[in-house]
């Protein structure tokens, strides 16, 4: 499984992002996209274009978790969502892992991204290989929540400007930690 | 007991606050004298400028004199007339608090320090707008100083 | 006075008689003033830790009367005694922190405060610009109100941070230096 994490800004600037692989079924946490060639941008894509989704959903629901609201087939991309009160929106793509039968494709160049052979890790029942399960909707809550919570100390300290990227280093630690803890 | 004068003194030696009161002629009642002021301090001459000079290097020196005769933490309480009584109490910060009274009066060390701690600090000290240092006053001479303390001198030690 | 006689005298005052205020706004409203300074100043952070340092001395001028009032103590014996004081009463009412008193000098004129706490520096991460991390003493207003303060007791001190967690250091440490002891000033002489 490998994730997309990227946070919104109220005015629609993307401020933070990251991507990062499972850590749980033995899983390292280096993402391992099916298309590593166009990962780069085709996550942001698609992560983007569930905005309009967001939108629809945020009045219906009194949650700040709006769950899992979009797929995307041609890439196995499922994208849940939180939204803070101010109105910030953490989208969270994940991308099961591929099976192993359909495998066969020559990915294996690219380094960081690409490195397809370890597809053995994720058991069936994990919350990586289910993106739709319950037990998965419940780590990404807690992962969300999580995150919000390093969000709002990161938004406090003097020298970030809301709307700002955030560069901080402290919180990029947490949120790898908290996918490593959750997802 | 009737106050007569209260003067407040800063770090630089400096009268930053002076107020006398004549005694009112009900609160001297069964007192024979009835003019304003104790007579043996003469005010009616100096002007009362000159008062401040002179009660601080009365204060002043006897300080001085009571430190190094009783170490260096003593210091006096009040020296008494045969006309007035002055009281004395000075803040580790040098802020040096004096106020005359008839001879009547009791110990008024408490309560020129709660006209330090619920007065002055609280009105003078804390007031955002009023300077740090008082040069001529400044800062001190606001209202609600004045008027606590005038409440405080006419109804808590009326 | 010892100390622990410090320590609970600190503890009792904060106890019953000092107003609380929510940590966040203290907090919030501190690191928005040295954002701002940093802003005014164009990130000329000696500048800003000059700003900051005399912003806590004007406010040590009257904090000490505060102090005075609310404590009723007198005056210290000893620089030792004044150490404590400040750590253990002085931090202790206006922050609820008491810094370690440590690293003396062997002229007992110099000591150290360690503080493990530090309610101005909640949530900061100094700017990455690569300089800040190396100038900028967040905290410097602190040593500005012990200067302040000390001044009008008659103690001439210098104060200035050695370390910040801020930096990346282990340890926030500030190093507290008496110079002198000043005299009682005379009145003008006549003329």
């Amino acid at each position: 499984m490998s994730y997309y994490f990227t946070i919104l800004s109220p005015t629609d600037t993307p401020i933070f992002n990251i991507a990062f692989g499972t850590s749980k079924s033995g899983g390292d946490g280096i993402a391992r996209f099916r298309f590593p060639d166009t990962a780069q941008y085709m996550n942001q894509f698609i992560i983007h274009s569930s905005l309009d989704i967001v939108e629809e959903t945020q009045w219906t629901n009194g949650g700040m978790y709006l769950k899992h609201i979009d797929t995307y087939p041609p890439a196995a991309a499922y994208i849940s969502a939180f939204l803070t009160p101010s109105g910030a929106r953490f989208l969270l793509l994940h991308q099961p892992p591929q099976l192993p039968a359909s495998n066969s494709s020559s990915l294996g160049a690219s380094s960081l991204l690409g490195a397809s052979g370890s597809t053995t890790r994720a058991s069936s029942s994990s919350i990586a290989a289910n993106p739709t399960s319950p037990q998965t909707e419940e780590a990404v809550r807690q992962f969300m929540n999580e995150i919000y919570e390093s969000y709002v100390k990161t938004a406090m300290s003097p020298f970030y400007k809301q709307g700002m990227e955030i560069r901080s280093p402290v919180f990029r630690t947490k949120v790898t930690a908290a996918g490593k803890k959750w997802l | 007991m009737t106050v007569y004068s209260f003067y407040i003194f800063d770090r630089h030696a400096e009268c930053i606050y002076k107020r006398r009161w004549l005694p009112r002629p009900t609160s001297v009642a069964g007192k024979p004298q009835t003019q304003g002021g104790p007579t043996g301090l003469g005010q009616t001459v100096r002007a009362s400028d000159d008062d401040a000079k002179l009660v601080f290097g009365t204060v002043f020196s006897l300080r001085n004199m009571v430190r190094k005769l009783g170490g260096d933490d003593d210091n006096f309480i009040s020296y008494t007339t045969n006309q007035y009584k002055l009281h004395y109490y000075e803040t580790p910060t040098n802020i040096k608090f004096v106020m005359l009274t008839d001879l009547k009066s009791p110990s008024m060390r408490i309560a020129l320090q709660q006209i330090y701690i619920n007065l002055f600090v609280e009105y003078v000290v804390k007031n955002p707008l009023s300077p740090v240092e008082h040069p001529g006053g400044v800062g001190v001479n606001n209202e609600l100083f004045e008027e606590s303390l005038e409440q405080f001198v006419t109804r808590v030690l009326a | 006075m010892s100390a622990t006689k410090a320590s609970r005298i600190g503890e009792e005052i904060w106890k019953t008689r000092i107003d609380k205020v929510n940590a966040e706004l203290v907090t919030l409203t501190y690191g928005t003033i040295v954002a701002q300074l940093c802003q005014d100043y164009d990130s000329n952070y000696q500048d800003v830790n000059k700003q900051l340092d005399k912003m806590g001395y004007n406010i040590g001028m009257r904090l000490i009367e505060d102090f005075l009032a609310k404590s009723g103590v007198g005056r210290c014996a000893n620089f030792r005694e004044t150490a404590d004081m400040i750590a253990k009463v002085g931090f202790k009412i206006f922050l609820n922190v008491a810094p370690t008193v440590t690293n003396w000098s062997s002229d007992n004129n110099q000591f150290s405060l360690i503080f493990d706490e530090n309610p101005l520096a909640d949530f900061v991460e100094l700017p990455d610009d690569g300089r800040a991390q190396d100038e900028l003493w967040f905290s410097n207003i602190l040593c500005g109100v012990l200067r302040g303060s000390l001044e009008m007791v008659q103690m001439q001190i210098e104060a200035h941070f050695v370390s910040d967690v801020l930096r990346g250091d282990d340890t926030t440490e500030m190093r507290v230096s008496l110079v002198r002891y000043i005299e009682d000033e005379m009145p003008p002489e006549e003329e």
